[in-house]
């Protein structure tokens, strides 16, 4: 083993590198500047991040470990940083203008926005229990404060209190069943963990057991799922818009490449155990995140649960534990990642000063006052409900045809059950924009089209609907940059 | 052979730009875009030689590689008849919509959907892949929930779109699960391929019945089948060329091409033949009296659509090659003259602003020519020869007497159904234009050319095709039979088959239904009361009841889940994660007790003393002050523990962590208000306590197992070994401290200096509160 070169170590953590540093200099920027003109650390940022995509872009097809195999980078993990990069990067063009009209403090948001996604990238190289731990936090942290920052509301920082304090407990309940599998097999490491675990399991050893399913609470509760996912619907109302957008993308893609990395991959062997609790955690993440999203008011709280339940699809994929899972599972992040981001685009788009104008009676009619808005809404509602052609449909078909292909027959029925439960409540924001009249005197975002909002989120909403029709109609290619995201790493299984 | 892909995606593109065009010229704009269905009418019209000789025309290219999903189309008899009537009466439509929604504003958009519907639904009877079928069968659905929606200004156009989209949607879906499930049988999508395999491993499979019904499930929704045919009337709500286009010529036939469609792999057994025999008859007698009751012109076409789609799935569960051709030419002729009656009744409704039968007579003077149309449909409809409506029933007939199984009642049910249709079709296409001239809230005037020439045409085709029913019978329904039943048939057509037992039955359903016309008012209101009586039970209800239920359960759960305390979520989190690792241990880990016997030294069982009373004493105490102190007294006494059993730097770090929490502790709670008791309750009390002691117990449990764990040489000895050696430092505890472990040092420091930072910030926070006024 050795110790690595420095510079070839460095290379391995370029993108967290320039993130970090990216940070650092928007955090200075910060105090150099008016509070008025923080254009320069939204413009640091946005390329910063824009440096660390096309670094990761770059090294796709490299397979390299560092420090101690504490990270590891191979296409599996630039995939993810992919996903967490570009999320990053809409999640700044939406930000823009509604971190200017809610008078957040910009300097911070972007400097924790970007520590933030340090964090995650680092979660997805994780090759170590430590690392996957301090991935965690250095994420989880940044986004704390951010649920909390618009103290102009009392949810805000109730949010943030809530999701802080619940989201220590996780945390703690991580952090023992890290050390409790370090006393089950004497190591962090995941592919030393993969070596020792058909010898923990003959032996049934009591602390492998409880610590990996302590484990699978601290994720569980990462990525939302039931019963873990009280916080969510709390903290994503509470949030400010952009940072709920980030949040409910980008932080649960991030649990789920740490899941798929520690549970999926170094823990094949006891894929018996854990594909049973998947299957209960994910029946319960889709009835629950479903059926309570029918009666949500709240556009924020509805897609709230509907993130639940899109946690919910994704571990119907992991359930089966085959490469055909995981392989759906990676394309269904994706393409969730564009059309709820999108969808929280609309959502920022359409509230006034103060969040107001998130309730859903609030797009009573919006397709006769924005028509474009309202089109655009269409396509992600489409989308998230799974209808064809866009690409929701073609991330709900690979999940629970692999769920089908591996013989979990009543998992895929009742998965398609639940999206056709959620079809009602996707399809009702679409009656009440197209089928209502606007009340008088309802207000908008004044101006026509998009001007008074920011060029950015128009920009990003039709990057993410033109994305998703796209990829509905030819997924090919995504399909292929998923199987190539899994070469060399399935033989695990 | 791209001609085929053509032919569906140029309905899409047009779609797409018919808005435009109808900016352009809004006035032409149904006359300008009728000419894609056209050409499309005569593109399929040069198929029927070939098609006629036993030829299949088919195109596909690879859409989903990795998943083996083709997008491939399939033009073969059965198709070919579908896409005729899909395209022909879809030209009529367009040009009708031109004139009926003349001036509206969203004109252009409703043509878009309209078209969107035409491509949709000819890609679904195209479609060879199973996937492919299943997602244009979705985009029907799709565009039928914004054609019902058209009036939106209606809450009840509203709730009826999104009843037929769910109604619709959720059969769709349970299609798709029992086409992957057949995929998965077969090892391909293809539906050729499946084909080309038989029935063999698809009936042999444990699978089967449970396919079965996922498959009938799709089918039935679509096409309104009992007890799913509550959409169908409401869907009226839609403008008429909608209804006379979807909801009675194509679309809701949807679910009997896909049952014809895969007749081959499910036929023969007994469940197949049952369910549809079953629900077609039911659904045949039921809509056939329940159109009796209505009084307004649509809804009684509805019911009557929805009996004459029973009558199509009762002839297909027959399953014998007479029923399959009679199901076939009745579709035809059913789409003939059920597409004329809906246009008519809206031209009716155009010209005299009433759709009620009561309000409705003599309007033959004012509107002579939808009379005749009307009057060539109806006639076709109660089955006088020389119409084609006659041959159908002809055939119907012959197929009910030669059933296998139940052929009294099968046929007693097509004789009570059709002679019903007798007098449903003289109450709709004849009454309304006869006898005295009626009030009607609008002085009733001839409709333009737009809206007569459709339902004209369409009469007129049922009456030639009634006076030469060979050609068709022979190019069409024979050809499509054949694929049906998967075998060629020869059976003659005629108006005139000689005078038996089928004639005889003609005969008589004539006499009846003249009766019954006669006798409609007394008849009409014994159902009325009968289906009111019947009314608490039935699936309207049933659907209601679902989605309120649905919902209720959906405000309970949120209540118990998400009652926004805090403490409630940790209960949640902390039960799960108890149960989860409780669960394990107990049950799947080989838990034992630790073999060597705890020394405890009197001082150690002095301290635990000292802590569980501290520990008693933060649960009791109702001062938050005396909390934080209690709690600190606890997190000393570990430090101290962790002393007592050598580790003097992890004790050093747990007592400087516990001084800052309690710091930032009492500067924090000095702040807030009062406690608050939530769990008040002696019931919540007793929750907690559990729970508590619940996690208490599991971590005694891991505890107890980790202590036995030794994996490596105790690292005491290897820092007592190599303090010198290594470090050349005779302080072993100073050694591990800057030495061994000199970054973990570094580290806490760090950690110790921001936590103090932030304790600093915080007491400026406050002063400075304090300062200000």
């Amino acid at each position: 083993m050795g110790i690595d070169s420095l510079p070839a170590a460095l290379s391995v953590i370029r993108p967290e590198l320039i993130l970090a540093v990216t940070a650092l200099v928007c955090l200075a920027l910060d105090l150099l500047y008016k509070p008025a003109d923080k254009m320069p650390c939204w413009a640091v940022a946005f390329f910063g991040s824009l440096a660390a995509l096309a670094s990761t872009i770059a090294s796709w097809g490299t397979e390299q470990e560092a420090f101690s195999q504490l990270v590891r980078m191979d296409n599996l993990s630039n995939f993810f940083a992919v996903i967490f990069l570009m999320v990053g990067l809409i999640t700044l063009c939406l930000s823009d203008s509604y971190v200017q009209r809610e008078g957040l403090p910009a300097g911070e948001y972007y400097t924790l926005l970007l520590i933030s996604m340090t964090g995650m990238v680092f979660m997805a190289q994780a090759n170590d229990l430590m690392t996957v731990y301090l991935g965690i936090e250095i994420m989880s942290i940044p986004v704390y404060v951010l649920v909390a920052m618009m103290s102009k509301s009392p949810k805000s920082p109730e949010a943030g209190l809530k999701y802080l304090l619940l989201g220590g407990f996780a945390s703690a309940i991580l952090l023992f069943g890290i050390a409790l599998l370090y006393g089950a097999v004497g190591t962090t490491q995941l592919a030393d963990i993969l070596r020792q675990a058909p010898g923990a399991l003959k032996a049934s050893d009591p602390l492998f057991l409880a610590g990996v399913g302590l484990l699978l609470v601290g994720m569980g509760f990462k990525v939302s799922l039931v019963p873990f996912h009280m916080w969510t619907p709390d903290a994503y109302e509470g949030a400010p818009t952009s940072v709920t957008a980030f949040m409910s993308v980008a932080v649960k893609a991030a649990g789920f490449s740490v899941l798929i990395r520690v549970i999926v991959l170094s823990l094949s062997p006891m894929a018996v155990d854990w594909s049973q609790i998947f299957w209960w955690l994910a029946v319960l993440s889709m009835v629950l995140g479903n059926v309570v999203a029918l009666v949500q008011e709240n556009i924020k709280r509805m897609l709230a649960y509907s993130s639940i339940a899109h946690a919910g699809y994704v571990l119907v994929a992991l359930t089966t534990g085959t490469e055909t899972g995981i392989h759906a599972a990676l394309i269904y992040l994706f393409i969730y990642a564009l059309m709820n981001l999108g969808a929280f685009g609309v959502v920022i788009a359409v509230s006034r000063e103060g969040d107001q104008g998130v309730e859903i009676r609030d797009y009573t009619g919006m397709a006769r006052k924005r028509p474009l808005y309202a089109l655009a809404m269409a396509v992600f509602m489409f989308s998230l409900a799974g209808v064809p052609p866009t690409a929701g449909f073609i991330g709900k078909f690979y999940a629970f045809s692999a769920a089908v292909k591996a013989g979990y027959v009543w998992l895929a029925v009742i998965g398609v059950l639940m999206s056709a439960v959620s079809a009602y409540f996707y399809l009702r924001v679409l009656v009440v924009m197209y089928m209502k009249e606007p009340e008088a005197g309802a207000e908008y975002s004044a101006g026509p089209w998009g001007a008074p909002i920011g060029a950015g989120v128009s920009v990003s909403l039709w990057v993410c609907a033109l994305s998703i029709l796209f990829l509905g109609i030819w997924p090919g290619w995504l399909s292929h940059f998923a199987q190539q995201a899994l070469q060399g790493l399935t033989s695990l299984l | 052979m791209t001609g085929l892909f053509t032919a569906v995606f140029s309905g899409f593109l047009l779609a797409a730009v018919a808005p435009w065009v109808h900016r352009l010229a809004p006035r032409r704009s149904g006359w300008i875009l009728a000419s894609l269905p056209l050409a499309l009418t005569a593109y399929f019209v040069l198929h029927i030689g070939p098609i006629a000789e036993g030829a299949a025309f088919r195109a596909g290219f690879s859409w989903i590689p990795f998943l083996g999903i083709r997008l491939s189309f399939l033009l073969d008899g059965l198709s070919l008849l579908f896409c005729l009537l899909i395209t022909g009466i879809g030209t009529l439509v367009v040009v009708y919509s031109g004139g009926y929604l003349k001036g509206h504003p969203e004109l252009g958009r409703f043509h878009a959907y309209l078209l969107m519907f035409m491509a949709s639904m000819l890609g679904v009877v195209l479609s060879d892949n199973a996937i492919a079928l299943f997602v244009f069968w979705e985009l029907t659905s799709l565009s039928s929930f914004f054609l019902i929606g058209f009036d939106h200004e209606r809450a009840a156009a509203r709730a009826a779109a999104l009843q037929a989209l769910l109604v619709t949607g959720l059969g769709g879906l349970a299609l798709m699960a029992g086409l992957l499930l057949m995929g998965r049988i077969y090892g391909s999508l293809e539906l050729s391929r499946m084909m080309a395999e038989g029935s063999g491993p698809l009936q042999s499979n444990p699978l089967f019945l449970p396919i079965l019904i996922l498959v009938l499930a799709g089918a039935f929704t679509k096409s309104a089948q009992f007890p799913f045919h509550i959409w169908l009337p409401n869907a009226m709500e839609a403008p008429a060329p909608v209804s006379a286009y979807l909801h009675a010529a194509t679309m809701v036939k949807a679910g009997v091409y896909l049952v014809a469609r895969v007749n081959p792999l499910f036929a023969g057994s007994p469940f197949w033949f049952w369910m549809l025999v079953g629900a077609g008859g039911v659904t045949m007698l039921l809509g056939a009296c329940l159109a009796m009751v209505e009084t307004d012109l649509k809804r009684i076409l509805a019911y009557s659509t929805v009996s004459a789609l029973g009558t199509l799935t009762l002839l297909l569960g027959l399953d014998t090659i007479r029923a399959t051709e009679a199901a076939l030419a009745f579709l035809l002729v059913h789409g003939l003259y059920k597409g004329a009656l809906f246009l008519t009744a809206g031209a009716v409704d155009h010209g005299a602003g009433s759709r009620n039968v009561a309000e409705l007579g003599g309007l033959r003077r004012a509107m002579p020519i939808t009379a005749l149309a009307a009057g060539l449909a109806a006639l076709s409809m109660a089955g006088i020869p020389p119409f084609f409506g006659f041959v159908g029933k002809e055939t119907i007939y012959q197929a009910v007497l030669g059933s296998s199984a139940a052929r009294g009642l099968v046929t007693s049910a097509a004789l009570l159904a059709n002679l019903l249709f007798v007098a449903i079709g003289l109450i709709v296409g004849i009454r309304p234009f006869i006898g005295a001239l009626k009030e009607t809230p609008q002085h009733p005037h001839e409709a333009p050319v737009d809206l007569w020439i459709g339902p004209l045409l369409l009469g007129a085709i049922g009456l030639a095709a009634g006076l030469v029913p060979g050609a068709v019978g022979h190019d069409f329904v024979l050809r499509a039979a054949s694929v049906v039943m998967d075998r060629t048939t020869e059976t003659h057509f005629s108006l005139w088959h000689g005078w038996n037992t089928a004639v005889a039955l003609s005969l008589v359903t004539f006499a009846a239904g003249l009766t019954v016309f006669a006798a409609r008012h007394p008849l009409s209101r014994g159902f009325a009361r009968v289906s009111g009586a019947l009314a608490p039970v039935g699936p309207a209800r049933g659907y209601f009841r679902i989605l309120d239920g649905t919902i209720g359960m959906a405000r309970g759960v949120t209540r118990v889940f998400q009652s926004g305390y805090l403490n409630r979520y940790l209960l949640f989190v902390l039960f799960t994660t108890v149960g989860l690792a409780g669960y394990t241990l107990f049950f799947r880990a080989r838990l034992s007790w630790p073999e060597e016997v705890l020394h405890v030294r009197f001082y150690e069982a002095g301290l635990v003393a000292v802590m569980l009373v501290a520990a008693l004493t933060a649960i009791r105490s109702r001062a938050r002050l005396v909390t934080v102190i209690a709690l600190g007294v606890v997190g000393y006494g570990v430090s101290l523990l962790f002393l007592f059993f050598g580790a003097p730097d992890l004790a050093m770090t747990q007592i400087l962590v516990e001084t800052l929490t309690v710091i930032l502790f009492v500067l924090i709670f000095y702040r807030l208000p009062q406690v608050i008791v939530l769990s008040r309750s002696a019931g919540m009390r007793l929750l907690d306590a559990s729970i508590a002691l619940a996690c208490g117990g599991l971590m005694t449990a891991l505890v107890l197992t980790a202590v036995r764990v030794q994996w490596r040489p105790s690292i005491a000895s290897y820092f007592s070994e190599h303090s010198l050696s290594l470090a050349k430092g005779h302080n072993i505890v100073n050694v591990i401290l800057v030495d061994f472990r000199g970054f973990d040092t570094l580290g806490e420091i760090t950690v110790l200096s921001a936590a103090g930072i932030g304790v600093y910030g915080l007491l400026k926070l406050r002063s400075g509160r304090g300062e200000a006024p």
